[in-house]
């Protein structure tokens, strides 16, 4: 099946092993990326929806136009991506006002929002369109024994209405997709805690990674597996900076589930860029790649 | 004595998708699983509300208003039972900051980068090393598209 791949800024440029993951799985599964010029950033959903939420709506109705025009959904990779372009489609399809303010805008470059595609994120394609089955009949080295604390952020679940994902309280995709490769999905207290990018405080968000550290050092979880680049930047690279911070030493890999898709896949731990991580992570399988 | 100024709470409403903020009937259902209100005093969409409701701009409407700790997670969206969507009220309250430019400067500064470059993040030639390491192609320039931006943005 056919759809628009939208990578966003943060994984397309600072971290393109996210892309090259998703690149490198998804026509194992069925999934067929039709790939289209012009996007721009989605734009940002707290920063450029604090500023102007005309101008944000504005840029992200050019950015679905480009993908109507294509006439294949968008499928999205990045939370913020997810948030932003789902919820600009909703509005722009619902609000006929607000669509045509947005419209008289971008008929100025002869494009027309029409309503005529769905935005939606990857895992949700995969659950509902190719099926839990096809991941695992992909997979030839079951990552058998690998614990993996799953934090699913907020954006790919809330708002429910208008992102329509799964239950935010009680969500189970991630849990079924890593069931999928053979892993053993773990929760842990603090699994639907916000990571606290968007808090604009010097002291809430290192408290709040510390908290969902904690949470997952406590279950003895192999790694944290998640979704989305921001949450990435906080729990990786943040791990660091908070653990300077407190004083402690957390050592707990953190991995985006097609990278992970991508060794039970066959795929070499590099091949996946997991040796780019600020928290060692390619050692977790050295020895399951299959040669 | 703090006044009630209903000319903002008007503007807030305007600004709303209907007058969703006049349905807050103060019952906290918003404080109980935000992040933010659990690690910090300082921020309570409750209290939030009720100063908009009340029209205390000058409170509200600074770079230092309570406002910019919201985390964005959108659990109070979930949990209000009126459907006011408080953080729509606090990002309807920034965009009022803003124009009147009493923003921190962070906000801009992602912003510009968007209006300028079309992307959040700064390209350097380290971006297409580390994409060609994976067998990624090269990041594409995205100029055009950055004209047509300024295109349907000016004027706003």
């Amino acid at each position: 099946m056919k759809y628009i791949p939208f990578f966003g800024c943060m994984i397309s440029m600072k971290y393109p092993q996210f892309e090259a993951s998703v690149r490198k799985t998804m026509p194992n599964i069925g999934v067929e990326l039709v790939d289209v010029k012009g996007f721009t950033c989605c734009p940002d959903p707290i920063y450029f929806k604090a500023e102007d939420k005309i101008e944000w709506l504005t840029i992200a109705g050019r950015n679905i136009c480009l993908a109507e025009e294509a006439g294949y959904d968008i499928i999205t990779m990045c939370s913020g991506c997810t948030a932003t372009l789902s919820e600009a489609n909703h509005i722009l399809k619902e609000n006929p006002d607000v669509r045509n303010e947005i419209n008289k805008r971008l008929s100025k470059i002869n494009k027309k929002f029409e309503g005529s595609i769905s935005v939606r994120h990857i895992v949700t394609v995969i659950r509902d369109d190719i099926g839990i089955d096809k991941v695992k009949e992909s997979v030839i080295n079951p990552l058998e024994d690998l614990k993996v604390a799953i934090h699913y952020g907020c954006h790919l679940l809330k708002p429910s209405r208008i992102m329509q994902v799964d239950d935010p309280d009680h969500p189970t995709i991630l849990e079924d997709l890593v069931s999928a490769i053979g892993a053993t999905p773990l929760e842990h207290e603090e699994r639907l805690l916000c990571c606290g990018k968007a808090c604009m405080s010097e002291e809430i968000p290192p408290k709040m990674v510390y908290d969902v550290l904690s949470s997952i050092e406590k279950i003895k979880a192999d790694c944290m597996g998640l979704i989305c680049p921001t949450c990435f930047d906080e729990y990786d690279i943040g791990q660091i900076r908070v653990g300077r911070k407190f004083n402690k030493k957390f050592n707990i890999p953190i991995i985006y589930y097609f990278q992970l898709l991508g060794i039970a896949q066959g795929f070499k731990p590099e091949e996946m860029g997991l040796h780019r991580h600020k928290v060692k992570a390619d050692y977790l399988f050295k020895e399951d790649v299959k040669v | 004595m703090t006044k009630l100024n209903f000319d903002f709470r008007n503007k807030l409403d305007a600004m709303l998708d209907g007058d969703r903020l006049n349905y807050c009937y103060q019952c906290g259902a918003c404080v109980g699983d935000c992040p933010a209100a659990k690690y910090s005093e300082e921020f309570n969409p409750r209290v939030i509300l009720l100063k908009a409701l009340f029209g205390m701009e000058d409170e509200l409407i600074a770079d230092d208003s309570p406002i910019w700790l919201c985390t964005n997670c959108y659990t109070c969206f979930e949990r209000c039972p009126q459907d006011v969507r408080p953080i729509e009220v606090i990002i309807a309250l920034k965009n009022i900051t803003v124009d009147q430019e009493k923003n921190p400067v962070e906000i801009s500064k992602i912003v510009e980068s968007v209006r300028k470059t079309g992307r959040t993040v700064t390209y350097t030639p380290l971006v297409d090393k580390r994409r060609q390491e994976l067998g990624l192609g090269k990041i594409e320039p995205i100029s055009d598209a950055v004209k047509e931006i300024e295109i349907i943005t000016k004027g706003l």
